[in-house]
């Protein structure tokens, strides 16, 4: 068990995966009879919760952090802008592993993020690489393991145009990841892992909403939590890693991207969408080039 | 279930409050996707606490919360940014044959944005009483008339 920090914290793998097999095996067999011997065991009670709180009576200490959202949290809201052009999205070069752990986190969660935008393609061999790069990338930072079936799983899901079944299988690899990572203790780059993700997911994001420019769709990008969870995560990261050039270049980008996302506007208009692609398309440029 | 009861026992406290709150989610789980990653810790009896959450517009979002402390009574409820109650419905349970209390709280946002899910602690026999989180997501179907575009 880990200790408990001033943010979210992780629970054993081995109970997650006792869960997670749990609920493969009841959907195997009788889901209705077994949730109605889950619920004959029990009484309902409903408390009265008062409409509204002060959440200035919650000091910082009080406050729990934000949890990073999967990707297929965004992106099956993201099915529902229309019909955006996501082949042209499609970064199509070849991944190359870097030396720097720090960017191969960071490129692990952006080739995941990738992943999610090749579904959206439906480019399978795109899907199949991808696929392959995670095991690759999660080599190179001796997460192996944790990916190996999800690798397969991607693959041959994508062989079947099962695109839920690789989401689903994407998703599980960013989470395994980061677990294995955060078992092994290394939580800076299990952090850096999320963020590689979110800032190529945000590059996607922006570029489809920018193209069909909506309120709705650049309501989207209303995550200022998110984006101030990120600039702690790495102030609290060791100052080597704080240091990395690339790290460092984030850092910046996360700033500009703060400041642009307010947290009392909900709207976020199309100059400052704009402006948040040029930000993130820059680093995952970067986070991409291996030279 | 008797092997996340086993689990949980060689774990502790804040681990089987994890294990009843994956199993508070088990009813869901065959239409919502429950994240792996989840909050916990401990507080006393009346104590709240509040977990941040980005939630975006066109989801919709189940909140579990479970303790193992028999006879203890939890809440968990969803509030927007500005303090409003934001859930649309809430419900809390007693699950007497397996010495658990549970609480849920479902909300589909009307905004994307940060939500706080407010934790607390009703009654308890403890001084301090363990508690777990999990949340799970499904995307709401164009046809839902609480969508709008």
């Amino acid at each position: 068990m880990k200790t408990v920090t001033s943010h979210f914290f992780l629970f054993p793998l081995e109970m997650k995966h006792a869960f997670f097999s749990c609920v493969a095996s009841v959907k195997k067999f009788h889901i209705p009879v077994f949730c109605s011997l889950l619920l004959s065991a029990s009484s309902l009670f409903a408390e009265l919760s008062p409409p509204s709180i002060n959440l200035s009576d919650f000091p910082a200490a009080s406050v729990q952090d934000v949890v990073v959202p999967v990707p297929s949290e965004i992106f099956g809201v993201l099915d529902k802008l229309g019909n955006p052009n996501w082949k042209a999205q499609l970064r199509l070069r070849k991944t190359q592993t870097p030396d720097d752990r720090a960017q191969v986190a960071l490129l692990l969660g952006s080739v995941i993020a990738e992943g999610f935008i090749a579904v959206e393609a439906e480019d399978t061999e795109r899907v199949k690489e991808l696929g392959r790069d995670v095991l690759t990338l999660a080599d190179a930072i001796n997460v192996r393991k944790s990916v190996l079936t999800r690798s397969k799983s991607i693959i041959d899901k994508a062989d079947h145009h099962d695109w839920h079944g690789v989401r689903v299988e994407f998703d599980g690899a960013l989470q395994d990841v980061r677990a294995a990572m955060d078992e092994m203790n290394d939580e800076d780059l299990a952090q850096l892992v999320s963020l590689g993700g979110w800032l190529r997911g945000t590059d996607a994001l922006t570029a489809i909403v920018n193209e069909h420019y909506t309120l709705p769709g650049a309501e989207l990008l209303h995550q200022p939590e998110l984006v101030h969870y990120f600039d702690r995560s790495i102030n609290r990261m060791s100052p080597r890693l704080r240091k990395n050039p690339l790290v460092l270049r984030i850092h910046g980008v996360l700033n500009q991207i703060g400041l642009i996302i307010d947290r009392k506007k909900q709207d976020i208009p199309r100059e400052q969408v704009k402006k948040i692609h040029s930000l993130t398309d820059e680093v995952v440029l970067k986070i991409n080039d291996v030279s | 279930m008797s092997l996340l009861a086993l689990l949980s026992s060689a774990h502790g406290s804040v681990d089987a409050a994890l294990s009843f709150a994956y199993e508070a989610a088990l009813p869901y789980s065959k239409q919502y996707a429950i994240r792996k990653d989840a909050w916990g810790g401990d507080l006393g009896v009346k104590e709240k606490k509040a977990v941040m959450a980005q939630l975006f517009k066109g989801n919709d979002y189940w909140f579990l919360m479970a303790s193992d402390v028999k006879n203890a009574k939890i809440s968990v409820h969803l509030y927007d940014t500005t303090g409003k109650l934001a859930e649309s419905e809430a419900w809390q349970r007693v699950h007497d044959k397996k010495h658990y209390v549970s609480a849920g709280a479902h909300i589909i946002p009307d905004k994307t944005g940060t939500y706080f899910a407010i934790v607390e602690i009703l009654k308890s026999p403890e001084e301090r009483t363990p508690w777990a989180l999990v949340y799970g997501y499904k995307d709401v179907k164009d046809k839902d008339p609480k969508r709008s575009k």
